[in-house]
């Protein structure tokens, strides 16, 4: 294996023999390098430093990052659950049973029979029926029946008729005199 | 000198032992001590390793179950008849708030009305030692934490939170029957029960390292995360509108007549949908508990009757559809029949009359139509009933639904053909009979009946809605149209019995029923009737079929005058609403007499 390495060697003895000489290696005397270590060292540390406190703060705003993501989903959360809220309330809103109370309310009622008025002929189908009071729904059901005891029945007063010579002459006396007996027996 | 060295050497060995002793007890030590840990790794390591790493990653572990939305339950025009929002349960640390109780329990009561002295209960702990009470359920989101927040702010600890969410019927009342309602932690009836799993969804969970106290996560630590599959929405056939419209009046006049209950149903004639399908007395969906528990079902759908007149209908169109009979035929009706059993008469006093076919639906003649159905053996009769979808249930999706009661034709005696052939001695429920007069309607082709939009699967695994709807022809055209020639009469103000069930402008057929009721505890008629007006508009071209029963109205009530006017109201509403306008066709001209 040594010998391609040997091979040329001693060709370059046998032509330049002179040069190779010349090249010879001597011992020489170790270079002492003054170069300044402080620089390297410095640099080294503010490496190290430098990464730790990188790292330090890469830790620190990742973490805030988590708070400020827990914030926010929460504030998501909120909002969120706000707008099925209101959601909701709209939907109650437009409860049927509502709409049709505020127009009954209005004096609306629904028709009994649909007409229909076409907008280009201006002329209607359908037998044109009244929509009256009678016609409007029951919305809402009937006040529950109260026992006995909270429902007494009315007691009524019979006055007895007053005789024809106590009967006052003027209409106007007769009414005040009735309304004073019918406070009177309200009274009792 | 060297002696006095050796000595002092061998004196300093004594006190300190020989070195080999030393060594020895050294190593026994370090031995000892050694397989101490050994003995330990044993333990962490090979006996249940698991659960000490269960146990390390619990620490500071945050769980969250991410709570799955609820599917709404939506109209056909979706609109949101069940819907579900983010609600919050509050819970108590009885060790936290115990001593501040009083506190605590007035600003909860007072924000959340609640009641105060269970709220005291709760935050005082129901038992020794708890520390998790409920104090309210389903309290709306927002609510919940600005309470807590407030809370947080007056400095008291103890009071926490979890997803619970609520359950909204936006309508109340409106469907209710057909909707359910919610326990507080299942559905228990209606829709909600039967379509639970598609609604339900499924919960999903979250887990994570948390910082103690506020749970908030730390970064680059393990967490997963399985996300909530939200319920899927249920489409129903329903119009939320026309539903409210048709139980208001349905109620008014259960009222008005002091009726035990009453049903009404409004279906599309061509695709057999739904579009109303009510029940009074009925109950509002977010207050289950305040009702009647008899009136939370489908009294529609769950409970059986005999139908009466209006399955005159079927008789008459069968015998037309078989050739054994035609509207202008003739009939000598004696004033009472006498038959093998018992002698049957009408609801209205006459000697012989002469009526044809026509004459005999628009008067409502028990006597005629069992003259007429004498063309019949009980088998062909039944057979047709059977085809107009009598005696099996109709599978929209309504839980319980009876299937009705019809008499095979091999076991039918010919005194129960008489009955069934005037709709007595049989029993259907209101979609069934719905359904059997909008064949009528459709020319003759029963389209079967559907409340869901699509298709979906009952718990019990059957398939319904109106992509499985089926179409099959029952009579011929001209039976159907025939049969509807006849109807029209029965609102005919000289010759019907129901004119107040006619719609100004429209050509109606219809027809009344009044039956008498079954008493379920004894099995006998108990006197009371149960009255019915069916029909559909426009006669000769129908859109819609209404059907009304009104059951034990008290004083003067019958079919025309008491269900008729429901199904005029109910059918002028429809008839408005999806904009159909009259067909100007000519009224029906058979003579009803001869």
């Amino acid at each position: 294996m040594s010998s391609p390495v040997l091979q040329p060697r001693t060709r370059v003895t046998r032509i330049a023999q002179e040069a190779v000489d010349r090249a010879r290696l001597t011992v020489v005397p170790r270079v002492r390098s003054r170069a300044p270590r402080v620089p390297f060292v410095t640099l080294v540390s503010l490496v190290l430093v430098g990464g730790i406190v990188g790292l330090l703060l890469f830790n620190t705003s990742m973490q805030q990052a988590s708070f400020t993501a827990s914030a926010l989903e929460g504030e998501a959360d909120t909002l969120a659950a706000r707008e099925q809220t209101l959601r909701m309330e709209l939907d109650e809103l437009r409860n049927p049973q509502r709409v049709a109370q505020q127009a009954q309310e209005m004096g609306m009622v629904i028709p009994t029979a649909p007409v229909f008025l076409d907008l280009q002929t201006g002329k209607t189908s359908g037998v044109r029926t009244p929509a009256t009071r009678e016609d409007a729904l029951r919305l809402l059901p009937p006040a529950p029946v109260k026992p006995a005891v909270l429902a007494p029945a009315p007691t009524t007063v019979v006055v007895p008729a007053p005789s024809a010579a106590e009967q006052p002459t003027t209409p106007a006396t007769d009414s005040t005199a009735t309304q004073k007996q019918a406070r009177k027996n309200r009274n009792r | 000198m060297p002696s006095t060295r050796a000595t002092g050497s061998a004196k300093r060995g004594a006190s300190r032992g020989a070195p080999m002793m030393r060594l020895r007890v050294g190593f026994v030590l370090i031995a000892m001590v050694l397989s101490f840990f050994g003995a330990r790794l044993v333990q962490l390591q090979g006996v249940d390793p698991q659960s000490y790493a269960v146990r390390a990653a619990a620490e500071g572990a945050a769980r969250v179950t991410l709570v799955a939305e609820r599917g709404d339950i939506l109209d056909r025009n979706g609109v949101p008849l069940a819907d579900s929002i983010k609600g919050k349960m509050v819970i108590a640390d009885p060790s936290l708030t115990a001593d501040r109780a009083p506190e605590i329990a007035r600003l909860l009561s007072d924000r959340l009305s609640i009641d105060y002295f269970k709220t005291l209960n709760a935050l005082r702990g129901r038992n020794e030692g708890s520390r998790y009470e409920y104090v309210a359920r389903r309290v709306p989101s927002t609510l919940a934490s600005d309470t807590l927040d407030e809370l947080d702010a007056a400095g008291f600890s103890g009071i926490s939170l979890q997803d619970d969410p609520i359950r909204d019927y936006p309508a109340g009342d409106v469907a209710a029957n057909l909707l359910g309602y919610m326990g507080t932690d299942e559905p228990l009836g209606g829709f909600e029960r039967t379509f639970d799993k598609q609604l339900a969804g499924v919960d999903g969970e979250a887990t994570w390292q948390s910082t103690s106290g506020r749970g908030v996560r730390i970064p680059l630590r393990e967490s997963t995360l399985r996300a909530a599959q939200n319920g899927t929405a249920l489409r129903t056939t329903i119009d939320r509108d026309l539903q409210w419209f048709t139980q208001k009046v349905l109620a008014q006049t259960v009222q008005q007549y002091s009726a035990a209950s009453g049903s009404a149903i409004v279906m599309d004639t061509r695709t057999g949908e739904i579009l109303a399908l009510a029940d009074v007395p009925t109950f509002d969906a977010n207050k289950p508990g305040e009702a009647d528990e008899d009136d939370l079902g489908s009294r529609a759908m769950n409970d059986t009757y005999e139908p009466g007149s209006v399955e005159k209908v079927l008789t008459a169109s069968s015998l037309i559809d078989a050739g054994k009979a035609f509207p202008r035929q003739r009939f000598k009706v004696p004033g009472v029949l006498q038959r093998q059993d018992r002698p049957i008469g009408d609801w209205f006093d006459h000697g012989m009359i002469r009526l044809t076919l026509a004459g005999i639906i628009a008067k409502s003649s028990n006597i005629g139509t069992v003259l007429a159905a004498d063309a019949f053996s009980p088998p062909q009769l039944v057979s047709y009933l059977q085809r107009f979808g009598l005696g099996q249930k109709t599978n929209i999706g309504v839980r319980g639904e009876t299937p009705g009661i019809l008499t095979p034709g091999e076991v039918m005696t010919s005194q129960t053909k008489d009955r069934v052939a005037f709709g007595q001695s049989l029993s259907v429920n209101v979609a069934q009979m719905a359904a059997a007069v909008n064949t009528v309607a459709n020319g003759g082709v029963r389209v079967s009946p559907s409340l869901i939009e699509g298709s979906a699967v009952t718990d019990d695994g059957t398939t319904v809605g109106t992509d499985v709807a089926t179409r099959t022809r029952v009579i011929s055209k001209e039976a159907a149209r025939a049969t509807a020639k006849m109807m029209e009469k029965v609102v005919d103000p000289e010759d019907g019995v129901a004119p107040r069930a006619q719609v100004p402008g429209y050509l109606v057929a219809g027809k009344t029923g009044t039956a008498q009721r079954v008493n379920p505890d004894t099995g006998l008629y108990d006197g009371s009737t149960s009255v019915s007006f069916g029909g559909f508009a426009p006669a000769d071209d129908a859109r819609f079929t209404v059907y009304v029963v009104i059951h034990a109205p008290k004083g003067e009530a019958g079919g025309g005058s008491t269900a008729g006017p429901v199904f005029s109201r109910i059918m002028g509403y429809v008839l408005g609403r999806y904009g159909v306008e009259p067909t100007g066709g000519k009224p029906s001209r058979l003579p009803v007499e001869w």
